[in-house]
């Protein structure tokens, strides 16, 4: 543990209210949420208390991981559990009451607990939070905080290490410090003195490498950001948002889609669709961008083609120019389509192919003339048009590879030095390259590049890419039968929508290509076929037998002895300035650019190719010590740096969170010798995207600082007293109130209001408010509707979106049927939410016509059918409360072991409390108005013909259209009665 | 009401004290006519509707409540129409939600006149209409027809319907099977076998 990390559990502990603590991102979380607990339970054992249990609230599956580990590596008693909310209630009970123990929960869980008293307030040690930034004044979390303060006084200690989330809304710091009864405030900034001088004691060694793009790649990125620029011009136009908070800079951040949807969703449902899409289309579009430099070409451009058929209607960006060059220059960086004897069709010219082809690299060279090889050989007679391959690969590729020999190299070196001392330090390391990448599809690829070749690796790629098309011109074919013309042809098979402008020209040349594409595609399968075949006769080489097409590994057999030398001179010719880094790591980005220069290319294609060879090859006998090599996904967000201990990391994909984590990893491990690589594409979104992550972080500090000056805390935050808000009664208040609005008092005075809430609602912040307004809330698991008021007023709560989407499914039509069957007052309560605009639809949406789709329509229809429910419409959460609160006036308490019966049918098959089930037999009913044929009209008459199901199956078709009034409702019946079942077993 | 027979049977019926309403403009999908009524709108055989403004609702909050007074019990769907004209809405809604359910009515809101007359267009339009189009949606194939029926009977699961349709032959058959025959189908415990004998034999009317 660092010191500043100790500093930070001293400062929180001081309040015994606990406190706040803003970190920065990849600051040590976990390990301040350890020692705290240590310290905790050290405290608690002096004291001579049992202390209880400490509770965990919404640790995110790493960190608890991180948080076990470390606790069970600190030797003190704590036990570590998980609760999880589906375990038996008598299993948490017993969780519960042990001492010392730490246990991770879901807020919802816990809520039900408390207020069942399956967990007593005065059994808890304290409450920790570990990701603050999600908890407002009605989140469960704040819910439980005031569950546990009310009773009991113990320390709430929240952690949050994303400070720009923490300013999201008006001064949120402050409010959500209120809900949580905190009062102080604790910020811990990267360049917080004690941090920082920590973390600059013994920096690791930081290379900078910087890769240019290739000019396709360049083009691409320009070309999207000018999309992306359109796409804000016209949001612009619709001056509904704020127009100096959108721009392309800010458009690099996921949070950019978050800003505008804040500034949108007050107004949301009013939008017209254009709107809409074009906030979809600026999401699409940076993805696209992100894409660019994580995609090789084949996939980046297989992923533009699925694009162009899920959105290819709908999108706005996708029929402006820029979008047109994104699309050709990504195909052009996989393939091109040629004559067969070598000139470029008419259509592709401008293209620089041949230019760039001379700019790759010599291995790239040796396959283009192989390709070309290759092409002709693909040769179709009757088009006379066949598609050369180009499977540009990612710079960075070709760079990783170069970095990872020369690393190799030192590492020798370094042995054959370091024979003699016997250093302590050196015993330390580990020698393992960790190479980190966002995903976990480009660590796959990356792995695969440098064991088999980047160029194996691009076209195993190309070949599946090749191949799906194939596949899916061969639905196509099918297709074409029943349909005459389909549509998506051009689009599905990578084709620039035709514009009505353009000549007839391209459309044959699209036909010629896509000709050209399925020979090549053809060609390979029977290759692929092949290349089986010799495998089945050749298990044992079959790794060989699949790189031999390229010739690689023999070249590579032989010259590895020569390699060694060659490497070296390569070296010094990479003039890779190193710099040692002091002091401020946390500016990396404006680290003096190196730039790995472009190696000429004799010198660099063995290299490669001895690279390749030894990283890939552990078994082979000649390299006594293949490079140690790992790599990490940064999405996985495990945290692999104490697990794997790196004495080198190659940050394949720059993260500062990440960059965070080395450093303190690094200062948690001064002795030992860590060498840093970056790899930047060099002007690109990558850049920018890194240094205004810092800025954006450095910015909310800056702004969480002068909160924090101007804070107003009450003296009495700490849950005793009535807080902001009526929040905070205690009991005696809480009954006098109910006295008051009990008009007079016709309960006995002690019994305060109450409502029953079904579990599943403890989703919703509902339960929270309404406990806030001095309700008594009861948990219990309900058959039928969401709230019950009273013996006669159920709710069935819905949120807009909710709404729609079980209007949709038809699952609110059922919830109402058993509602209205139950409930002498059947309440659907219609929740808009209130950051969000309170209306249905926008003009536009209303439409000239009755529509069946329309919301309207199907709220008309509902009623129609249920003309005793009762619509709530609520403006927000509170008041909804209001309504509540209101609605129970001079109504008796509901009764909790009545509520959980309703709707639950006792054994005989008697449901309690259903008013017709006493005279019908509902189950029987129900079933025959599913049967096909009968509809609401004829059930009734069917009843009155027969007694009952067993008879009905039994009567033949003349009497059923009798009764039914219809002969095509009738042979429907009795054809599904009588149909032979499939017998599946 | 009797003034109401003469007018045409499938139209609005609009009361004269409406006269005015700028909401008439809206109603374009179904016919309407003036006549003698209690309540604003007769919507159909039983249906019928009150129309507030929230602003008027400000103005004079005792309005609706003497307007539901008036309506009697003569309908079976009384629908409150309440137009959002006003920006700060809690509270008016409040009491309108609150006076529309403590005196049986049901609430529709509407944020512009045209959302307002669409409702009672469609109300009209709707009349007898099944409500299939808001009920859950089945597949058409046999399976799974079979098995919306079934499962209608508590406890039934899906498994359940295959083991009971491939055992018997015919829906017809399950429902005519023998306690006994039921019992024998594996999965088909005790209590599943009395609720399906119970729904096939106990008579659909039980009082009879």
């Amino acid at each position: 543990m660092l010191p500043f990390e100790e500093q930070v559990v001293a400062d929180l502990v001081e309040d015994p209210n606990g406190g706040l603590v803003v970190l920065s991102s990849g600051l040590p979380l976990a390990s301040i949420a350890s020692a705290l607990l240590v310290h905790l339970c050290y405290q608690s054992q002096g004291s001579g208390g049992g202390g209880g249990c400490f509770l965990i609230l919404s640790a995110p599956d790493p960190v608890k991981a991180q948080i076990r580990r470390r606790l069970e590596g600190s030797g003190s008693s704590l036990q570590v559990h998980e609760v999880a909310p589906d375990l038996a209630s008598q299993h948490r009970v017993a969780l519960y009451a042990s001492h010392g123990a730490v246990l991770f929960l879901s807020p919802r869980a816990l809520v039900a607990d408390l207020l069942t008293s399956r967990l007593l307030p005065s059994h808890v040690g304290a409450l920790l939070l570990l990701s603050a930034h999600r908890s407002s004044d009605t989140s469960s979390d704040a819910f439980v905080a005031r569950l546990l303060r009310q009773r009991h006084l113990l320390p709430v200690f929240a952690f949050s290490d994303r400070p720009h989330a923490m300013l999201s809304g008006f001064s949120k710091a402050e409010r959500s410090m209120k809900s949580l009864y905190i009062r102080r405030l604790h910020l811990w900034p990267r360049f917080h003195l004690l941090a920082a001088s920590d973390l600059e004691r013994s920096p690791p060694e930081v290379i900078d490498v910087r890769v240019p793009m290739t000019p396709p790649m360049r083009g691409i990125q320009s070309a999207i950001l000018h999309a992306m620029d359109a796409c804000l011009k016209e949001l612009r136009r619709s001056n509904k948002v704020d127009v100096e908070d959108l721009t392309v800079d800010k458009g690099l951040f996921k949070s950019f889609d978050e800003i505008v949807r804040r500034q949108l969703d007050p107004i949301w449902h009013t939008l017209g669709k254009k709107t809409k899409q074009l906030v979809a289309d600026l999401r699409t579009l940076r993805k696209l961008l992100d894409y660019l430099l994580r995609y090789d070409a084949v996939t980046y451009l297989k992923y533009l083609d699925t694009l162009r058929v899920s959105e290819g209607v709908r999108s706005v960006w996708i029929f402006a120019d820029s979008s047109h060059k994104i699309f050709d220059l990504s195909k052009r960086r996989v393939y091109q389509v040629v004559i067969a004897d070598g000139t470029k069709v008419a259509a592709h010219k401008g293209t620089p192919t041949k230019k760039r082809k001379v700019a790759r690299t010599t291995s790239r060279k040796g396959k283009e003339t192989e390709n070309e090889d290759s092409s002709d050989n693909k040769d179709n007679a009757e088009t006379g048009v066949v598609v050369e391959e180009i499977l540009e690969e990612a710079p960075k590729w070709k760079v990783l590879r170069e970095l990872l020999q020369e690393i190799a190299e030192e590492q020798t070196k370094g042995d054959s030095e370091n024979v003699m001392p016997v250093d302590e330090d050196r015993i330390n390391e580990s020698g393992i390259v960790l190479v980190a990448c966002k995903d976990e599809r480009s660590c796959l690829q990356l792995q695969e590049c440098i064991s088999k070749g980047s160029h194996q690796v691009m076209r195993v790629e190309w070949e599946k890419y090749l191949l799906g098309k194939a596949e899916l011109h061969g639905l196509h074919r099918k297709n074409k039968k029943t349909s005459q013309q389909p549509k998506g042809f051009g689009v599905l098979d990578g084709e620039v929508p035709m514009r009505s402008g353009e000549s007839a020209g391209p459309v044959s040349i699209s036909r010629l290509e896509t000709n050209a594409l399925l020979a090549a595609a053809s060609e390979i399968s029977t290759v692929t076929k092949e290349a089986n075949l010799n495998d089945d006769s050749n298990v044992s080489c079959r790794k060989r037998g699949l790189v031999k097409g390229k010739g690689k590994v023999k070249k590579t057999m032989a010259k590895r002895e020569a390699s060694n030398l060659i490497k070296r001179t390569t070296m010094e010719h990479t003039d890779l300035e190193v710099e040692g880094q002091s002091g401020k790591t946390d500016e990396q980005a404006e680290v003096n650019a190196c730039m790995l220069s472009k190696k000429d290319d004799s010198a660099s294609a063995p290299a490669i190719d001895k690279d390749a060879n030894f990283l890939s090859a552990p078994g082979d006998p000649v390299d006594a010590k293949p490079l140690p090599l790992q790599f990490y996904a940064l999405d996985s967000d495990q945290h692999v740096l104490d697990v794997w201990k790196p004495s080198v990391i190659i940050v394949y994909h720059p993260d500062i969170t990440f960059v965070r984590e080395i450093e303190v990893y690094k200062a948690e491990n001064p002795s030992m010798k860590l060498k840093v690589y970056f790899l930047f594409y060099e002007d690109s979104a990558e850049v920018q995207k890194f240094e205004s992550s810092i800025r954006r972080e450095n910015e909310a500090f800056e702004s969480l600082i002068r909160q924090k000056s101007l804070m107003m805390i009450p003296v009495d935050q700490n849950g005793r007293c009535i807080g902001p808000t009526t929040a905070n009664e205690p009991e005696a208040l809480l009954s006098q109130n109910s006295i008051t609005r009990k008009a007079g008092g016709r309960k006995p005075p002690e019994k305060e209001m109450q409502v029953i809430v079904d579990m599943r609602e403890f989703m919703s912040s509902l339960p929270n408010v309404l406990h806030q307004k001095g309700i008594r809330i009861i948990p219990v698991t309900l058959e039928v509707g969401d709230y019950v008021l009273s013996p006669l007023i159920c709710v069935e709560r819905k949120s807009i979106a909710d709404l729609f989407q079980s209007f949709a499914s038809g699952r609110l039509y059922n919830q109402i049927e058993t509602m209205v069957r139950y409930y002498k007052i059947p309440v659907l309560l219609i929740e808009f939410s209130h950051d969000k605009s309170f209306s249905f639809q926008s003009a536009s949406e209303i439409g000239d016509d009755v529509s069946p789709t329309n919301i309207i329509s199907k709220l008309s229809l509902l009623v129609l059918h249920f003309p005793r429910l009762r619509i709530v419409w609520s403006r927000s959460l509170h008041a909804t409360a209001d309504i509540f609160l209101s609605l129970k006036t001079n109504q008796d308490e509901p009764d909790e072991s009545r509520a959980m019966r309703v709707g639950v049918p006792s054994e005989d098959g008697v449901v309690e409390n259903d008013v017709r089930a006493e005279n019908y037999n509902t189950s029987a009913i129900e079933f025959l108005r599913r049967l096909p044929g009968v509809t609401d009209s004829n059930y009734r008459a069917i009843m009155e013909g027969c007694n009952n199901l067993a008879e009905l199956a039994l009567l033949p078709a003349e009497r059923l259209s009798e009764l039914m009034g219809t002969q095509k409702g009738a042979r429907m019946l009795k054809e599904f009665l009588d149909a032979k079942c499939p017998t599946m077993l | 009401t009797s003034l109401a027979s003469s007018a045409p049977k499938n139209a609005i019926l609009v009361s004269h004290r409406q006269k005015g309403n700028p909401l008439l403009k809206h109603i374009r999908n179904a016919r309407w006519t003036y006549a003698d009524i209690v309540p604003d709108y007769v919507l159909g055989q039983s249906s019928c509707a009150l129309y507030i403004s929230l602003r008027y609702h400000l103005l004079h909050p005792d309005y609706l409540y003497y307007r539901i007074k008036e309506l009697q019990k003569n309908f079976k769907l009384r629908v409150i129409l309440c137009h959002i004209d006003v920006e700060d809405v809690v509270k008016p809604l409040h009491e309108v939600t609150r006076t529309a359910l403590l005196h049986d009515c049901t609430l529709l809101c509407g944020w512009s006149l045209e959302e307002c007359g669409r409702y009672l267009e469609t109300i009209k339009v709707y009349e007898n209409k099944s409500a299939d189009s808001i009920r859950e949606h089945m597949d058409n194939d046999y399976l799974s027809r079979l098995t919306h029926a079934l499962t209608s009977i508590r406890h039934v699961n899906k498994t359940d319907v295959v083991t009971l349709g491939s055992s018997f032959g015919s829906l017809s058959q399950v429902m005519n099977a023998s306690m006994e025959e039921l019992a024998r189908c594996p999965g088909i415990g005790e209590r599943k076998v009395k609720r399906l004998h119970d729904t096939f034999h106990e008579p659909f009317k039980r009082a009879s």
